[in-house]
């Protein structure tokens, strides 16, 4: 650790000198993007050289976005054996406040209405928001060194997913990103789900404002309680009733947001007055009558606690990181963890990396969706990007763009959804290695291939082993390994 | 019955229905396309812009016509192929082209359009490469989160990779790479090149219409053509987008719309000849944002209204009228002076797409109808 921050002061130290150069040599315009997160990979190649996927590679695939060209060497280089080595690498994974990341906190820096007090993200235009959120979630995902991280963002956005098209959500959605999603994604689960339940965002996507009881005649607003339980914690088959629906959502009442139309616009409050402040049934609890604003606070207690939220949500963690139908018994080991530890999600995570399916099972079997398609192309080669909205054209065609899923479910997490995206995955191999997806987008194959010290390092660096008799025959029949690759089936699986 | 020495794609059998829609950007004239009959108000505000009452197309006993410049049509509604929606738009007030045509696109507030979560959602297998095209430069936001969909402005543009060179070897090789795949990807795969080789053969044949139909020299008229061949080669086709721009008549509405209307009637006329009876398995809608004002302004022209035109066309239309031309007078008008929408274009989208298969997927469809 200590040996990376004065890395990164000594290169800072080097860069000063280089951008005096910079104004005489078109040499350092290199040094300059690299000043602002676009730098090419440092550290030596070394290509993975098992016939199949080797620990080191797999757990690559699965924490992170891709492996880099160096990163494998790096990983490697941690311990004696693959298997210390990996443990190592994840435990600086679960620990990301300690990782130095200026390069992509940088370049995130620069979108500054992300960053813009939740009042004040009304006064840009809703299409410069999403811009700049998904921008920041393209540069984050291939460029931060805090991938397992930007994992679990990516997951959480799914599991609270809001649309980000439905009403106010088009400007306080960037907030939640930052407010909740990012703010607890390694943290505890109950923190993320009180945050999520008072997000301004969520409070418009599922209607929580709207849900009130100000007199007799007044019906609760029960989207947000459904979701929150059959989504959100304890999912569906989960053990509760439309009775426990109805009385959760009797609970939530009167929490509302501000709309823009108001002063403190996108401010978050409770209106007792249309609060339900009558006695409530919640999942066999009791919550009395009187509770007013605190009723949320026993109903979180209550669903999070729940035995079928560590399922769940353990179910989930599965399914991402080891198989689309994980076995029972590493669920079980991971809501083990999840109620040991009271929704701590990096003892959670330790547990789902310790499974022996984790760690033994099935390799290369998680079918990429196109997201991590594309930043795992863009990662793998290296690529210099320096106009991220080139790529959403690619996503949107492959209706997998950030924050666009319409229903509260997030995007799916298994193969099946996914495999008309074929087409539009070739279309971008072969456009990214012939540097014609946009101007701004640049792959360097020579270098790429020179590095790893021919087309069969390049093929491992990419597939995480040696390519077999067909993949190298093939490679070398195209004349275009790279585009061969990257459109290989071996490719399309993490 | 597969062709013979072709690859079937999966989960598209012949019986593969598809859906194309027509947008009418810019908010089509209602009272122009589809005017009332034996209605003095109409006449009355209209000075210039009505069409008399013995020119429009009867459409049996309903109360308003098709106009003069859609004979092609008429002759397909007297032949039970057409339907014909009046007064249909949906609940936008803004009169504003951007947020009209998204919030119909998009059926509702809501991420993408009802196109595209149609074939997310949609029962069956799931959707193959080439599922969704949109004819034109980009994607419209009515097929915004399919799973896949492709952007073309012609089969004779299209093939894999983006820009030069050939990509006939890396096909070559990524079939046979494919070809040892026992997941999933490789029936994926193998639909994907099925789709492109079929494409591909299109275009050396470039077969000439059928049935006698003649398309017109417009890119509407070719996109129709196109539709028609991919609908014939079996590529798996189950959506498809293509507008017709430019109805947007503050001015000299007259001379502005009567060749889009006669554009419009006789690319569908041709198309519908095209494909004879395998119009049985396609349902082509088309839309627009909004109507128009009722009265014309001072230079010839409407300003925009609400209540719109909205025409169904295909082997599973009757030939009808759906709902009817409310009266024009003062106190039904709604805003400055617009015809009210008395049909919801979701509820003439909800049967058709059921059709198609939507199955159990309408609440996600139109999670706000």
């Amino acid at each position: 650790m200590k040996k990376q921050m004065s890395d990164a002061v000594s290169r800072r130290a080097f860069l000063r000198g280089a951008a005096g150069v910079a104004l005489f040599a078109t040499s350092g315009c290199e040094k300059v993007e690299d000043w602002l997160g676009m730098g090419p990979d440092e550290g030596p190649v070394v290509p993975p050289s098992g016939d199949g996927i080797d620990l080191i590679s797999h757990v690559l695939n699965r924490v992170t976005f891709g492996p880099t060209p160096s990163e494998y060497a790096r990983v490697k280089a941690m311990a004696g054996s693959g298997k210390e080595a990996v443990s190592a690498y994840l435990e600086e994974q679960l620990e990301p406040d300690e990782i130095e990341d200026k390069r992509a906190h940088r370049a995130v820096r620069r979108l500054e209405a992300i960053h813009a007090p939740l009042g004040e993200m009304y006064e840009y235009k809703e299409a410069f928001l999403l811009e700049q959120l998904t921008r920041a979630t393209l540069i984050r995902a291939t460029r931060s060194k805090r991938q397992l991280f930007e994992i679990m963002a990516h997951f959480w956005s799914d599991h609270f997913n809001i649309d980000i098209s439905k009403k106010e959500c088009r400007w306080l959605k960037a907030a939640d990103d930052r407010e909740v999603i990012r703010k607890h994604a390694m943290g505890n689960f109950s923190d993320l789900v009180r945050a999520s339940a008072l997000s301004p965002a969520m409070l418009w996507y599922l209607d929580g404002r709207e849900n009130r009881k100000r007199n007799e005649d007044e019906k609760p607003n029960e989207n947000y309680g459904r979701e929150l339980l059959e989504l959100h914690t304890l999912g569906v088959g989960g053990g509760y009733t439309q009775q426990d629906v109805m009385e959760v959502a009797r609970c939530l009442t009167g929490w509302t947001v501000r709309g823009k139309d108001r002063f403190f616009k996108g401010k978050v409050e409770f209106d007792s007055e249309a609060h339900d402040d009558g006695a409530k049934l919640v999942l066999g609890h009791d919550i009395a009558a009187g509770g007013g604003e605190k009723d949320l606070e026993e109903v979180l207690e209550i669903v999070c606690g729940h035995p079928s939220t560590a399922r769940h949500v353990a179910q989930k963690l599965c399914v991402r990181f080891i198989a689309d139908e994980p076995s029972e018994e590493s669920v079980d080991e991971v809501a083990k963890a999840f109620s040991a530890s009271g929704g701590d999600i990096g003892t959670i995570l330790r547990a789902v990396f310790a499974t022996g399916e984790f760690l033994d099972g099935a390799r290369g079997q998680k079918l990429k969706r196109p997201f991590e398609f594309i930043v795992s192309a863009l990662r793998g080669t290296r690529a210099k990007v320096s106009s991220e909205m080139d790529l959403v054209d690619y996503l949107v065609r492959m209706g997998h763009a950030p924050f666009q899923y319409p229903t509260p479910d997030g995007y799916p997490d298994v193969a099946s959804p996914w495999t008309g995206t074929l087409l539009w995955r070739w279309h971008f191999a072969i456009g990214l290695s012939r540097n014609e997806v946009s101007e701004k987008i640049e792959v360097n194959e020579e270098e790429l291939i020179e590095k790893a010290g021919g087309i069969e390092g390049l093929a491992s660096c990419l597939l995480g082993r040696v390519p077999s008799v067909q993949e190298k025959a093939a490679m070398e029949r195209s004349g275009e390994p790279l585009a061969l690759l990257l459109a290989s089936p071996g490719f399309q699986w993490r | 019955m597969a062709m013979k020495g072709t690859g079937i794609i999966s989960g598209n059998g012949d019986e593969q229905r598809t859906l194309v829609v027509v947008f009418l950007r810019g908010g089509a004239d209602g009272l122009t396309l589809v005017p009332p009959v034996g209605n003095r108000e109409y006449y009355k505000v209209r000075p210039t812009l009505s069409v008399p009452e013995d020119e429009l197309l009867k459409l049996g006993e309903a109360n308003c016509g098709l106009n003069p410049a859609f004979s092609g049509l008429h002759q397909i509604y007297r032949d039970g192929g057409l339907t014909v929606v009046p007064a249909v738009g949906s609940n936008d007030d803004t009169r504003s082209h951007f947020y009209a045509q998204d919030l119909m696109e998009h059926g509702g507030q809501i991420a993408g359009g009802w196109l595209g979560r149609f074939l997310r959602y949609r029962e069956g297998s799931p959707p193959s490469a080439l599922s969704a095209i949109a004819l034109g430069k980009a994607m419209p936001e009515v097929l915004r989160g399919a799973p896949a969909a492709t952007v073309m402005e012609s089969m004779d543009t299209f093939a894999l990779g983006s820009g030069s060179g050939s990509t006939a070897v890396l096909q070559k090789e990524l079939g046979a790479l494919y070809g040892l795949e026992e997941n999933i990807l490789g029936p994926a795969a193998r639909d994907t090149l099925e789709a492109l080789e079929r494409v591909e053969k299109l275009r050396r044949e470039d077969l000439a219409p059928m049935n006698g139909a003649e398309y017109g020299d417009n890119a509407f008229s070719r996109g129709l053509r196109q539709t028609a061949r991919l609908v014939r080669a079996k590529v798996g086709l189950e959506a498809v987008s293509l507008d017709l721009d430019g109805w947007d008549s503050h001015f000299a509405q007259e001379t502005l719309i009567t060749p889009l209307m006669t554009r419009l009637s006789d690319g569908l006329a041709a198309f519908h000849r095209d494909l004879g009876g395998l119009m049985e398995n396609v349902t082509v809608v088309v839309m627009t944002e909004f109507g128009r004002r009722v009265a014309e302004n001072s230079s010839f022209g409407t300003d925009h209204g609400r209540g719109g035109t909205m025409l169904v066309m295909g082997g599973s239309e009757r030939g009808n009228v759906l709902g009817e031309m409310p009266e024009l007078e003062t106190g039904i008008l709604v805003g400055p002076g617009d015809v009210p929408v008395v049909t919801d274009y979701r509820e003439v989208l909800k049967p058709i797409l059921i059709r198609h298969g939507a199955g159990q997927s309408m609440g996600d469809i139109f999670p706000e109808a």
